[in-house]
């Protein structure tokens, strides 16, 4: 979907801040993500991790700053527009359209590579045959991949817990989003279920798609992930590879300091 | 058209501010049930109405029963109402976490409740309030103001004002405020949720009483009374930013008088209509109304 | 035949919308029958009367239950393509079928002033629709050069397709039921559509929808304008049904009558807006006794369904003629669906 090379940036935050009333929740952020990596973005509780990736996606507007992806300005696009460029998202409070299958969940994920309408509906169109029988296809396709193929026609609402995080995800990549942004993916998973994202997550940048990861679980995120950058405060803190993050003495600090603080107001 | 001669001028101010007083009582309520539970209660003119139904009802009973106290069955009967609302429909559907939508339709449905009981009841004429003022105007420095308008606003001020020092300076005000910002935490901190939000809905039924009958004793009394009167309250909560209760007061002063100068401009005709064209614009272009507009400022 | 097919695949939903199609012919096929069985004038215009409320009724389904907009205005447009089909007929003799197409233009064109409207939600949305019916009342009552005012709009012309004036109530019978059936049938046909799963997604999760790139506004405004038109549609059949138009049959009221059939018969059902059209319009026809007590029992029954059972009629009638079904051994008993996870 995009026209950037292999290894340049696909998406670029320069200079990026957000303020919620007296709040600096993104205090002036650059990021730089490559095409074709996983970029994931950690930081203790209330860094910013989320509001950055809101801004990204286009929930929040931008207070100051620049966006470009694929050598393109978003900074003032809608969110569904850069949808339609090829930035799809999961929701850290999973969005799932409950009374809907997963199947037409996944679907969903499609609308904007389709056209046919309310007449084609009506009509039966052979434009609307063949979008349905593609959309009905690609929507198996990317269950599949996630590992739901079995659930396909089963109430979103009615799915466990696992497997409504995995049909999120689902429901992003459908279409071969460009860019994937990833709020918490692995959030009240256990161990065996958080390995299963972090191979999936794999799996979708070998697949060619480039993605940002907002993780807690340490585990997934040091795995998976080929660059971090960490915030802390709302303002970036370091940036390198996971093992130059684990190594890295101001983010120890950003979270044992953090952790003591927090015994501290225990004590 | 001419410029307006003082006089003109003042009668348009005093009838302003005295419809806007009737306003801001009703606005008031919506602002405290949005705040206190997020729906838009759309039978709020039907408790107005039927608290001036009520307060009607007493006079016919009681024929020499001063202001005062016709105003205070009229406030006690919509509150009782209101709170009937709350607790027999309003309070389940929250319980059981319906979907929103079916809150607000099932409110519509309480507003359609209400107009047709009221119509069986009361018939559909309207129906004339016995003189409750003295007939000649007062004067006040060369202007003579109506006594009816003048006292409208004068009741509708000391009610205003007794809310405010009622939700700032006891502890049930108190608590209604904190379960309307929280109500996790209100509880966590002892404050009865189904009493607060019973208290909520009885203070908003108080206020569209009293509006109820003031405004039956300036026009008169019909079965669909509320209706209309009821869009326009929520329109005035929504100019001054709905969920504010200083909103709500200022919006209501304020869309009385646009709405009474708007007659200089415009056939009376679609003086309804100016209400719900200034709903549409600030839905649109100012939806946190002017609250929101002032806080944005700082 | 296996065709891929994103939604109607599951056994269950599959039956169910067999089932439903199929009684649907069957009820088409029993009104077409119907005048020749029994030829009660009052009946033939009641049911005609019914068959108008409801295409106003399926247009506000599409609105309330496929795109969850709540309108209390749809009288509005009800209104125009009321009172635009008697002003083509009746002034400018413009034949009937070009009138009715352009009520329904007309009250469309009308809804493309509600589009900055759609940007809203919930009760907001809902008051602001109210708001614009007011305007559209307070426009038919003043305009009196235009719409008679207040004294009504009289010697509208009875309906005449290519010649042939329908003067009895049978041949307009015909009319009104084919209209409303061929309005269902279009309907019927988008479920399971690109366009049914967006405005799905819509009611359910709007900001999840836009994330998937789904124009929601675009969206919520088409649902407008395909309601509208069929209201206008309605509004012009009534027009040349009664023949007589007065600014009274189109207030705050009627919109909520329209509202009423559609949570009576069960937010989200064609059929449902049907049989809430049915039973507003047809069961004061036949209980004068409740007469005056009409709209307060409605009021009742609006509340109650709130409370009690959102689905409806249509859920009620879904449930009876399953159990029947499996009672008589035409289905099999299918397992309990999972629990939905609260």
């Amino acid at each position: 979907m995009s026209t950037a090379a292999p290894g340049e940036c696909l998406l670029e935050a320069r200079g990026v801040t957000r303020r919620f009333g007296g709040l600096v929740a993104v205090d002036a952020v650059d990021l730089a993500v490559r095409r074709g990596s996983v970029h994931g973005l950690i930081g203790p509780n209330g860094a910013g991790k989320t509001t950055l990736l809101n801004l990204i996606a286009g929930v929040h507007r931008v207070g100051s700053g620049l966006l470009r992806f694929a050598a393109q300005d978003i900074t003032r696009d809608s969110t569904a527009k850069r949808a339609r460029a090829g930035i799809r998202r999961t929701f850290q409070n999973l969005k799932l359209f409950g009374e809907m299958t997963a199947l037409e969940n996944a679907a969903i994920g499609l609308h904007a590579q389709t056209h046919g309408g309310f007449f084609d509906a009506v009509f039966s169109t052979p434009r609307h045959r063949r979008e349905e029988r593609s959309i009905a296809d690609r929507s198996m396709a990317a269950l599949h991949f996630v590992g739901l193929a079995g659930l396909a026609q089963a109430r979103a609402d009615s799915l466990a817990y696992g497997h409504r995080r995995l049909l999120e995800i689902a429901r992003a990549i459908v279409a071969r989003p460009a860019l994937l942004l990833l709020d918490e993916p692995a959030a009240g998973l256990n161990v065996t279920e958080a390995a299963h994202v972090s191979d999936l997550i794999a799996r979708i940048r070998d697949e060619g798609t480039t993605v940002v990861l907002v993780e807690h679980h340490m585990d997934v995120v040091m795995r998976v992930s080929d660059e971090i950058t960490v915030l802390n405060y709302g303002r970036r803190l370091a940036h390198g590879t996971p093992a130059q993050i684990q190594e890295h003495p101001a983010v120890i600090e950003a979270y044992l300091g953090r952790a003591a603080e927090t015994d501290r107001a225990q004590a | 058209m001419g410029a307006l001669s003082l006089s003109q001028f003042i009668d348009l101010v005093v009838g302003g501010l005295a419809i806007g007083c009737v306003y801001s009582l009703i606005a008031l309520g919506f602002a405290m049930i949005m705040r206190a539970t997020n729906i838009i209660h759309f039978a709020q003119g039907e408790v107005m109405m039927l608290g001036c139904m009520c307060g009607l009802t007493s006079l016919w009973l009681l024929p020499a029963l001063p202001l005062p106290v016709v105003i205070a069955v009229g406030m006690a009967s919509s509150g009782l109402i209101a709170v009937a609302m709350e607790l027999a429909v309003y309070r389940t559907l929250r319980r059981r976490r319906v979907p929103i939508m079916n809150i607000i339709t099932a409110t519509v449905g309480m507003s359609i409740l209400c107009i047709n009981a009221a119509r069986i009841i009361w018939g559909s004429e309207p129906l004339r309030f016995p003189e409750l003022f003295a007939t000649s105007a007062y004067e006040f420095g060369g202007v003579r103001i109506s006594p009816q308008l003048f006292w409208i606003m004068v009741m509708g001020v000391a009610i205003m004002g007794a809310l405010q020092l009622f939700l700032k300076h006891t502890p049930t005000g108190l608590a209604m405020q904190a379960v309307a910002q929280d109500q996790e935490a209100a509880q966590l901190m002892g404050a009865n949720l189904t009493r607060m939000m019973a208290y909520t809905f009885a203070i908003s039924g108080m206020m569209a009483g009293a509006a109820g009958i003031m405004l039956g004793s300036m026009f008169f009394a019909f079965f669909e009374m509320g209706f209309i009167t009821g869009v326009k309250g929520f329109v005035a909560a929504t100019l001054g930013g709905l969920g504010s209760i200083a909103g709500a007061m200022l919006g209501g002063i304020l869309f009385g008088l646009i709405e009474t100068f708007s007659t200089v401009f415009l056939s009376s005709a679609y003086k309804d209509g100016i209400g719900m064209i200034l709903l549409i614009g600030i839905l649109l272009v100012l939806p946190s109304g002017l609250v929101g507009l002032w806080q944005k400022r700082r | 035949m296996a065709k891929a097919q994103v939604t109607a695949s599951s056994d269950r939903g599959a039956h169910r919308r067999g089932s439903v199609h199929g009684a649907a012919l069957l009820v088409v096929a029993a009104l077409i029958a119907l005048p020749w069985v029994e030829p009660d004038k009052f009946a033939l215009h009641v049911i005609s009367l019914i068959a108008i409320a409801s295409i106003a009724a399926m247009g506000l389904q599409v609105l309330l239950g496929y795109s969850g907009q709540l309108s209390i205005g749809q009288a509005a447009f009800y209104g125009i393509g009321a009172y635009t089909s008697a002003f083509l007929t009746a002034k400018l003799g413009v034949p009937f079928p070009l009138a009715l197409i352009g009520a329904g233009v007309a009250a469309a064109i009308a809804s493309l002033l509600m589009v900055p409207i759609t940007r809203l939600t919930g009760a907001y949305l809902a008051v602001a629709t109210l708001g614009f019916s007011i305007i559209v009342y307070l426009f038919i009552k003043n305009e009196e050069w235009l719409t008679g005012g207040s004294y009504g709009f009289i010697g509208i012309p009875r309906a005449e397709l290519f010649g042939y004036v329908l003067r009895d109530p049978r041949s307009s019978y015909y009319l009104n039921v084919g209209v409303a059936a061929i309005v269902y049938f279009v309907f019927a046909r988008i479920e399971g559509s690109r366009f049914a799963r967006a405005i799905n997604a819509i009611r359910q999760d709007a900001d999840a929808a836009r994330a998937s790139g789904i124009r929601v506004t675009l969206l919520k405004s088409e649902c407008f304008v395909i309601a509208a038109f069929v209201a206008g549609l309605a509004g012009s059949l009534y027009a040349h049904e009664v023949r007589y138009l007065a600014p009274n049959d189109f207030t705050f009221w009627k919109s909520i009558e329209i509202l009423i059939m559609v949570v009576i018969g069960g937010v989200g059902s064609l059929a449902g807006a049907i049989l809430g059209a049915a039973v507003v319009v047809g069961l004061p026809e036949y209980l004068r006794a409740i007469g005056d007590y009409r709209m307060l029992v409605f009021g009742a029954i609006l509340i109650a369904t709130m409370l009690f059972g959102e689905g409806g009629l249509a859920a009620l009638v879904a449930t009876l003629g399953r159990r029947l079904a499996v009672a008589m051994r035409l289905v099999p008993k299918l397992p309990a669906s999972r629990k939905v996870a609260q």
